[in-house]
């Protein structure tokens, strides 16, 4: 370990501090505020000393990590977003009578190991980054242990991702029986080196470890968790398992899958593309059936990385950077709706029946603005950034010639334009009696207000200028085959 | 390895099936059948049984064992580190120091939110419940 | 700069108009008042300028360079009469809606002018991405305009118009990639220029699937025969203002891709598809005034004879020679004009009576003589006759089909029978007749009268002396043609290749 070593790893060593300090602080002076505070002023250090990093990188940190371009973005990415999700929970939080400091020690600790996994280069880095992120969300998902619906969804989740880490465990193992070593660059070398197809081992342990990540992803069908767990777990929590939870998921496989050539493994690919195919159709579908707007949102969530991993799929010059360009767009409008609804729910209950959102528009305004634009983004309307995401995502499928999934892509989202109208016809509809919703009257706190306008913003300002940022994505995303 | 040859996998594989598959459909071809009026009840050496078997436990056992594990478990580490020390020199050491230092603040935690008191406070907290919701239902009471 | 001015001044305009409706209901009537005049007065200024080389003017640069896209506008002929329209029934648009929209104002008038933008963008834009995106941008905000404001059932309608105008934008999209992405394998350049698209050498097999991507998108929003069925349900339950818009100017935009991108960018395809269109185009005109004859409401009676009119617009396209063209941009000025005046008629009739039913109309000639002039003339309008705009662009589009398909511009010519009977059917059910007893209707006020004399003025003008029109046309038609008939990519000569004078 040199100091250019530490300084690289600079951005998970604040997180880690920032932890253990918050910990601390709780067991002296337990204080909800000033614990949100710490946590968030560990994670802005992160983000501050990302350029230190950015200056060291590409540098690998044998045999774990590898600090790169690709992975610093992911960082970037991750970070804010747990500092939205820090905000929103500080708000959220204030109105249970509990300890509350100890969800920012899980929070920072789930972040880290998102943080280990998009940098990961190694299989126990995986795993350890997933379990570290797994075991935290847990606790984090039952937070409000009050709420019968919390409990249920985090017993629910622990025994489903339970299961996933042994899938995941089983698939290393298989890949570990196949190659001996459990670095990336060793399934590189191995897939390299014999063209005409990999060993079976190496197949299904490569189809296992993504049966594990696919379950992060709740990609059909492995989302048979999602709706009820979003819909149980508070509504930062849930923004929190929506982006951060799969972003970092998003990037491991990218580093995972990009030394593969598609037109070599096509057994892989085909499995990887009915995934995608059935999460589109399934999501969108699903979602029409709702009344929730948890539950809304986690369908549509399973649609939106079935439209990712067509990016993915597509893989070659664009597809990375199209994935997470796609992946900062979902980000920010995902984070404003459960911001939004996490916001506006009263203590007793979570504001997230489309009927409490009638009337939105004409009550509160401001609300009712910030969720039509992130909705409008998760839509792909045209000056929001969910435009510009989907028209690269499109675009690198379109480039690899993945007609079937496009069509599909294309059916499907159209499906889901009922889901997502339903919404802002009920926020648009009624006359603005406050009768007509049950959501919480008090006014925004400036932290959150100052969060949620700055991503919707960023909306904004990427659906009408996407060039620096996409840019930016594709010079640091070329990922090395 | 991929070379080796796969065939001892699936004889093991199918030796795990057959020995499993076996005593289950053994036990349920040999196996007494009958439907009696105590065939429901745990055998208890003969003796009927007096009680529940669900006995309360105190929680705080649940709270030892686990703060046990946790600790235990942690300083394997440290033998595993005894081990090669003179391989690891100075940064190893410095590690250990972080890692030594992490366990000690998850210790400081702990005893803070009173995990290590065993009864002391917890009975008068107990007590003290007691006598305010004593309180409470004697105002109820005397309200209307 | 003057291009883009014209699309941003009414993105801006609605942006303050709905702010200014926070606190003033008047003040957004006169912001939006502005927000389509400036523009309209704007765009003016162009007629008459002399083209260089194609367009009259052009404006571009680099907008996501990484991708290959530009934010390029340009203006011809072509575009420059259908933006011209654009806010000429914008005016009108903001003038029927000046009372009728008395809830929330601010956040109508917005999005009123956001369809414009978005409309006068798809007009303008000649990068495909460019044009992709304003295609998208007017969707929602008409959306809203049908279904906040709209009639009874206005839920369903606007629903079925966002999911039919974005299944056809969907597939749009994939189309344009598609074309991008073969462009890019032939010639090596990742474009979504216009210029540099035209004449690329698809391979047959793609270029017919493009081609029908296209076609798919722009007939659904024409609409053409199958693709209509959105159509009458989104007319009936809009509000006046919105009727107009849609019927004057959205469906305009069918149009124009058609002409601008289905057979230039395609024309071998699209001369294989010609036989089919025609044939589509033929039923639309027959069906829809078929089905226009047998409606009691008399929005969407008027909704129907759209589908009939664009039947026309589709055959002319197809029929692909410079009469049928001149013909099709006659016909789609002219029929915003007079289907949008019946539409507003239709939406002060509803206003004062609070229907829509033929059957609980009548004699409207005794109570509102004014009004009853005002039917008649668009209603002969409507139906093409002689002297008034109508006339021209079907009879040129006749003329045009003629040379190709006798067949098909015989059924055509039949829907112009269908016309005279569903138009003076109207006029038959609503104002002839006797008055019910006690009946009373307020004729046409002033704000009302100037509104729908303008629209007078408009189709008296392009049906006695349509020459500026056919003039200010015919370069822009001449490079469509020119495009067309390219086979393979040469450099593109700076003057149009000589034509047979117009009759």
């Amino acid at each position: 370990m040199t100091a250019a070593d530490f300084q690289a790893l600079l951005p998970f060593m604040c997180v880690a501090a920032a932890a253990v300090i918050v910990m601390l602080v709780i067991s002296f002076y337990r204080n909800q505020t000033l614990s949100a505070i710490l946590t968030l002023a560990g994670l802005l250090v992160a983000l501050a000393s990302l350029p230190i990093a950015w200056s060291h990188a590409p540098r690998a940190i044998p045999p774990l990590l590898r600090v790169d371009s690709f992975a610093l973005v992911h960082l970037a990415l991750l970070l804010v977003g747990t500092v939205a999700v820090t905000v929103f929970s500080q708000r959220y939080l204030e109105k249970y009578r509990m300890e509350r400091g100890e969800f920012y020690i899980l929070l920072l600790l789930s972040a880290l190991g998102a943080l280990i996994l998009a940098a990961a280069d190694h299989f126990v880095a995986f795993f350890l980054g997933l379990e570290l992120l797994s075991v935290s969300l847990y606790v984090m998902v039952g937070y409000i242990f009050v709420k019968e619906k919390a409990l249920e969804a985090a017993v629910k989740y622990l025994f489903l991702a339970g299961l996933t880490s042994a899938l995941l465990l089983f698939g290393l193992a298989l890949i570990y029986a196949a190659l001996g070593s459990m670095e990336f660059s060793a399934l590189a070398a191995a897939v390299a080196g014999a063209p005409d197809g990999l060993s079976p081992f190496l197949v299904a342990g490569m189809l296992l470890v993504f049966a594990g990540a696919a379950f992060k992803l709740s990609v059909v069908p492995f989302h048979l968790w999602t709706p009820d767990i979003y819909q149980g777990a508070p509504a930062p929590v849930t923004a929190f398992l929506a982006t951060v939870s799969k972003g970092c998921v998003v990037a491991v496989l990218l580093r995972f899958f990009a030394p593969l050539d598609p037109a070599s493994q096509t057994g892989l690919f085909s499995a990887l593309a009915a995934v995608a195919g059935a999460s589109m159709i399934v999501g969108n579908l699903l979602a029409l059936l709702q009344d929730n707007l948890k539950r809304i949102l986690a369908y549509s969530s399973i649609a939106h990385f079935g439209y990712i991993l067509v990016a993915f799929l597509a893989g070659g010059e664009n597809g990375p950077a199209a994935a997470t360009f796609y992946l900062v767009t979902y980000f920010a409008a995902t984070l404003i709706a459960f911001g939004v609804i996490g916001y506006l729910s009263p203590t007793d209950q979570e504001a997230d029946t489309v009927a409490d959102y009638r009337g939105l528009f004409w009550r509160r305004p401001g609300s009712a603005a910030l969720l039509s634009i992130a909705i409008f983004s998760l839509l792909g309307l045209p000056l929001t950034a969910g435009f510009m995401g989907k028209f690269f995502l499109v675009a690198a499928g379109a480039a690899a010639g993945l007609w079937p999934l496009l069509i599909i892509l294309t059916v499907s989202a159209t499906l889901g334009i009922f889901y997502y109208l339903r919404i802002i016809i009920a926020m648009y509809s009624g006359e603005g009696r406050k009768s007509e919703g049950r959501t919480a009257d008090a006014p925004f706190a400036p932290t959150s207000a100052t969060v949620l306008v700055l991503l919707a913003v960023l909306l904004i300002v990427i659906g009408i200028a996407p060039e620096p940022l996409l840019a930016f994505i594709q010079a640091a995303t070329t990922l090395a085959p | 390895m991929p070379d080796a040859p796969y065939w001892p996998f699936l004889v093991y594989a199918t030796l795990v099936l057959t020995v499993a598959g076996g005593i289950l459909v053994l036990s349920s071809l040999l196996g007494p059948r009958h439907q009696e009026r105590v065939t429901g009840e745990p055998y208890e050496s003969g003796v009927p049984p007096t009680a529940t078997a669900r006995l309360r436990l105190s929680v705080k056992f649940f709270l030892i064992a686990i703060l046990f594990v946790i600790f235990d478990l942690e300083l394997v580490f440290l033998f595993a580190w005894a081990i090669a020390i003179h391989e690891l020199g100075w940064p190893g050491f410095w590690g250990m120091v972080v890692f030594v230092f992490i366990l000690a603040a998850a210790l400081v935690y702990e005893w803070r939110m009173g995990s290590l008191d065993w009864t002391e406070r917890s009975a008068q907290a107990r007590l003290r419940e007691r006598r305010e919701a004593f309180a409470k239902r004697q105002q109820e009471n005397a309200a209307p | 700069m003057m291009l883009p001015a014209i699309i941003l001044l009414p993105l801006l305009a609605g942006l303050v108009a709905w702010l200014a409706g926070r606190w003033s209901a008047t003040a957004p009537r006169w912001i939006a008042l502005a927000g389509t005049a400036v523009p309209l007065a704007l765009t003016a200024t162009f007629w008459g300028r002399p083209a260089e080389g194609r367009w009259i003017a052009a404006f571009g640069f680099d907008w996501i360079p990484a991708a290959g896209i530009s934010f390029f506008l340009a203006l011809d002929g072509l575009s420059l009469l259908l933006v011209l329209l654009t806010f000429f029934l914008g005016v009108l648009a903001v003038g029927v809606a000046w009372r009728q929209t008395d809830h929330r104002p601010g956040f109508f008038f917005f999005n009123l002018l956001w369809i414009l933008s978005g409309t006068a963008g798809v007009f303008l834009a000649l990068d495909l991405f460019l044009f992709f995106f304003f295609w998208e941008l007017m969707v929602l905000p008409m959306y809203f305009v049908i279904g906040i404001w709209g009639h009874e059932h206005r839920t369903r309608a606007a629903i079925k118009f966002f999911l039919f105008t974005q299944a056809g934008g969907f597939i749009l999209l994939l189309a344009i990639l598609g074309l991008h992405f073969s462009h890019a394998a032939e010639t090596g350049l990742h474009t979504f220029l216009y210029e540099d698209l035209l004449g690329g050498a698809l391979p047959a097999g793609t270029a017919w699937w493009l081609m029908l991507g296209f076609f798919f998108a722009f007939a659904v929003k024409l609409p053409a025969f199958p693709f209509h069925t959105w159509l009458p349900d989104a007319h009936t339950e809009a509000p006046t203002a919105g009727s107009l818009i849609l019927a004057g100017i959205l469906l305009k935009t069918g149009g124009y891709g058609l002409l601008r991108f289905v057979v230039p960018l395609f024309p071998e395809a699209a001369a294989a598809f010609a036989p089919v269109a025609l044939v589509l185009g033929a039923v639309g005109i027959l069906y829809g005034a078929k089905l226009a004859f047998a409606q009691s409401d008399l929005k969407r009676l008027v909704a129907y004879t759209s589908v009939s009119h664009m039947g026309f617009v589709v055959v002319g396209v197809f029929a692909w020679n410079t009469w049928a063209l001149q013909g099709v941009v006659v016909t789609m000025i002219c029929h915003g004009l007079s289907t949008g005046a019946l539409f507003i008629l239709a939406g002060s009739l509803q206003e004062r009576l609070h229907t829509r039913d033929l059957g609980r109309m009548g004699g409207f000639q005794v109570l509102a003589p004014r009004m009853t002039a005002f039917a008649l003339f668009f209603a002969m309008a409507s139906l093409g006759l002689p002297g008034l705009g109508n006339f021209v662009g079907e009879f040129l589009i006749l003329l045009g089909g003629f040379q190709i398909s006798i067949p098909v511009t015989v059924a055509a010519a039949l829907g112009l029978v269908g016309a005279t009977v569903y138009s003076l059917w109207i006029i038959q059910r609503a104002f002839h007749g006797t008055p019910a007893k006690g009946a009373t209707l307020a004729d046409v006020n002033f704000r009302e009268a100037a509104i729908l004399g303008a629209l007078v003025l408009g189709l008296l003008g392009l049906g006695l002396y349509p020459r500026p029109v056919l003039d200010a046309a015919e370069p822009a038609v001449r490079w469509l043609e020119a495009d067309a008939a390219r086979p393979v990519p040469v450099v593109l000569a700076v003057e149009p290749p000589p034509h047979p004078p117009l009759p």
